[in-house]
């Protein structure tokens, strides 16, 4: 399935990635493939699966898990977790 | 005189009805049982209103305060307090502030400054060791708050040589014409909520200024040290406070207030914004943001830094970006800086303002009131603030705020305040026990008054957003827990460091997901902890609070008497409000957030408001009637 990842909150700024499509049957497959991208973009990048495992996850704006399927067409949005204001 | 470290042992009280200054009495036990910041102005207020003042007359009370943390370096702890009674709300109201002027109060050599009286003329008040003066402020009178402190920095080179230093805290035209949300501005910081710049104004102050060299002795040197450097490791450590706070700052909220439908939009009627990436956090470091800044002794340094017109100015905190953004339609995040520099320089509270311009927006849509305004037609806004700050046209009613326009036109049902005070960005529907906390705050629609409880609602820990279970608990747990650390002179964002980093780094652990479960089932425990504090008479590590008064101040401290003295701060400003006519009835949020599912699928979107009230007036150990009783009070040591 091809899907469109959106990455927020430090996330984004530390991957330089807003967004990218990848193909993947559910959440949990995307983190390597997401995780492969960005060191193909960035090879210095130093991130690692974990940071992408502790995100909260939405699938078409409802919060989803890792065993989550996903659709062709369908937008995930990962963002580490924050506080403060 | 005081035996303790950290205060400089005197309050001064000045009258402008006659120029005169005197000691206003505060004892070593005054200071055991209130600390100081906001809970010393709150037994000040006590001490002194019958229920009978108004906010703009003579008899209403400035009082800025200090924490004797205050300048003693301790990290992110140089913060003070202003209260008053609001024009807002007619309550008490106080600011929590992160500018210079509470650390040169001190070096002045006072733990606090209060303020009676109207002074004929406009006047700026300079204090230092010596006490005070009164200068002439008439040439400074117009003036906007950036011009205003450097106009006083000139003079004060005239009048002082050039190498004084000095704290400074000013209003704007807001102030001036008494704007019911006007603020007060120390540097680029603002007191912003409840409108004492209007009080300001009406006293016909334009600015303190103070100065000094006393030294402000810390207890134990070489143990606060240590600590010192413990708590900065252990906050430069944590994931927020090391990382999410100085890299994105609060403007990082936005994007998980939208995924949790907790972002304020289109004046609360949802809580989902679908142009939020263009207004947020990500937004403003990607595409506005030069660097970050902070006040003094900070290192965290939340602050953003922008450029408008040229200039180096403040960013936008999440507040001001969440309701002049997604709450107003508007996707233009050059203009939200625009406008936060504006609202800055004019001296108002952008949550009061931005609240009544959504009203507004919403009034004239719904034909209540004919005003021009119109969600997502921002070109205007620039030229409504200024008409707010100096009362022209249609900015004469909106300086009123939303709760007096809606008794005046009808839609009270969606004017989004909670006793006269306009709500923060976080839309409560989707954090029920966060709208408690609007509600029953005793500041009135406050965020951070009201228990912040948002952060464990989705923003930092995940527990049920839904669910009323034990949120009347948490609720009054987390106000006296961050009223102790504020009245100190802490940063209230250092209080993130106090959860466990992983429990927020690793939110989809099994011991997160444990925690995030079990929290609302553990109500019962933090009511028993509240009521029996003793249960609590140690020190723990994750909490350095206590062990800054230790080391500090001197001050014998554990961790049932620290929350202690939070809740005997809430509850003596509740009793001052009870004069003002304060009780349950008044513990209210608009029926939009009540009565209006945000879902209409969804039948738990909404605020379960009357359910949650009655266990937290229990838990508070107040009468149905939502008021400490006379042996609650007694019991609390207040008198
Ligand atoms: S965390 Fe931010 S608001 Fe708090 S003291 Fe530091 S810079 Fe000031």
């Amino acid at each position: 399935m091809r899907v469109k990842v959106k990455l927020f909150g430090l996330l984004r700024i530390d991957s330089g990635i807003k967004e990218v499509e990848l193909e993947a049957s559910t959440v949990r497959e995307l983190y390597p493939l997401l995780l492969a991208e960005m060191r193909r973009r960035d090879p210095e990048c130093s991130l690692d699966e974990k940071d992408l495992r502790a995100c909260v996850v939405a699938v078409n704006e409802r919060r989803a898990k890792p065993g989550t399927k996903l659709s062709p067409g369908d937008v995930v949005c990962l963002l580490p977790p924050v506080a403060g204001g | 005189m005081t035996e303790y470290s950290g205060y400089m042992g005197k309050m001064l009280m000045i009258d402008l009805d006659d120029g005169s200054e005197k000691e206003y009495p505060w004892t070593d036990r005054d200071r055991e049982l209130y600390i100081g910041g906001k809970a010393a102005a709150s037994k000040i207020m006590y001490d002194n209103f019958t229920g009978k003042e108004d906010p703009f007359s003579g008899d209403n009370l400035i009082i800025v305060s200090t924490g004797p943390v205050t300048g003693t370096f301790a990290p992110s702890s140089n913060r003070f307090d202003i209260s008053s009674l609001s024009p807002l709300t007619g309550l008490t109201t106080s600011s929590n502030c992160g500018g210079d002027f509470g650390f040169y109060l001190k070096k002045a050599g006072l733990d606090a400054l209060i303020i009676r009286g109207k002074s004929e003329k406009p006047i700026w008040i300079e204090i230092n060791e010596g006490g005070v003066k009164f200068h002439p402020a008439d040439e400074l009178w117009g003036l906007k708050t950036g011009e205003t402190q450097t106009a006083l920095k000139k003079k004060l080179a005239e009048l002082n040589g050039p190498k004084g230093r000095y704290g400074m805290l000013c209003i704007g035209p807001a102030g001036e014409n008494l704007v019911r949300y006007a603020a007060v501005i120390s540097g680029e910081r603002a007191g912003g909520r409840g409108g004492i710049g209007a009080v300001f104004g009406s006293k016909n102050v334009k600015a303190l200024v103070s100065t000094g060299s006393r030294e402000i002795k810390i207890f134990n040197k070489e143990k606060a040290m240590e600590h010192h450097k413990k708590w900065t490791a252990a906050l430069k450590a944590h994931p927020i406070t090391g990382s999410q706070l100085p890299r994105l700052g609060t403007a990082s909220l936005v994007s998980s207030m939208e995924m949790n439908g907790q972002l304020a939009t289109r004046n609360f009627s949802a809580g989902r914004f679908e142009s939020f990436e263009k207004v947020s956090g990500e937004a403003l470091a990607e595409e506005e943001n030069i660097t970050n800044s902070g006040c003094l002794s900070c290192p965290i340094r939340c602050t953003r830094t922008v450029e408008v017109d040229g200039k180096k100015v403040k960013g936008p905190e999440l507040e001001t970006l969440g309701l002049f953004g997604a709450n107003l339609l508007n996707d233009n995040l050059k203009l939200v800086c625009r406008w936060n520099n504006e609202l800055d320089e004019l001296g108002m509270d952008s949550i009061s303002c931005a609240g009544t311009i959504a009203w507004a927006m919403e009034a004239n849509e719904k034909g209540l009131w004919d005003n021009g305004l119109k969600f997502g037609q921002v070109d205007g806004i620039s030229q409504v603030l200024e008409d707010i700050a100096f009362r022209r046209g249609i900015g004469d009613e909106l300086a009123e705020g939303s709760k007096r326009l809606s008794d005046k036109y009808g839609g009270k049902d969606f004017a989004i305040q909670s006793k006269g005070m306009e709500l923060s960005a976080y839309e409560p529907r989707r954090a029920v026990g966060q709208g408690l906390g609007y509600a029953v705050s005793n500041r009135g629609g406050c965020h951070l008054n009201g228990g912040y409880l948002v952060v464990l609602e989705g923003l930092g820990l995940n527990i049920d957003r839904q669910t009323p279970k034990a949120k009347a608990q948490l609720c009054m747990f987390m106000q006296d827990f961050m009223e102790s650390i504020s009245l100190c002179g802490h940063c209230l964002f250092t209080s993130y460091a106090v959860f466990p980093g992983f429990l927020i780094s690793k939110p989809n652990s099994p011991i997160s997901r444990f925690v995030n479960f079990i929290i609302p089932h553990c109500g019962w425990a933090v009511g028993m902890l509240d009521r029996f504090p003793a249960m609590a008479c140690m020190n723990m590590p994750l909490i350095p609070y206590t062990y800054e008064l230790k080391y500090a101040v001197g001050m014998k401290m554990n961790i049932g008497k620290f929350l202690r003295i939070g809740e005997r701060s809430y509850n003596v400003e509740r009793a001052v409000n009870a004069r003002f006519g304060v009780s349950a009835e008044s513990d209210k949020l608009p029926k939009r957030l009540t009565d209006v599912l945000q879902d209409p699928k969804d039948p738990s979107s909404k605020v379960p408001l009357e359910r949650m009230k009655r266990i937290y007036y229990r838990t508070r150990g107040w009468g149905a009637d939502g008021l400490p009783g006379q042996s609650k009070l007694k019991r609390l040591g207040i008198r």
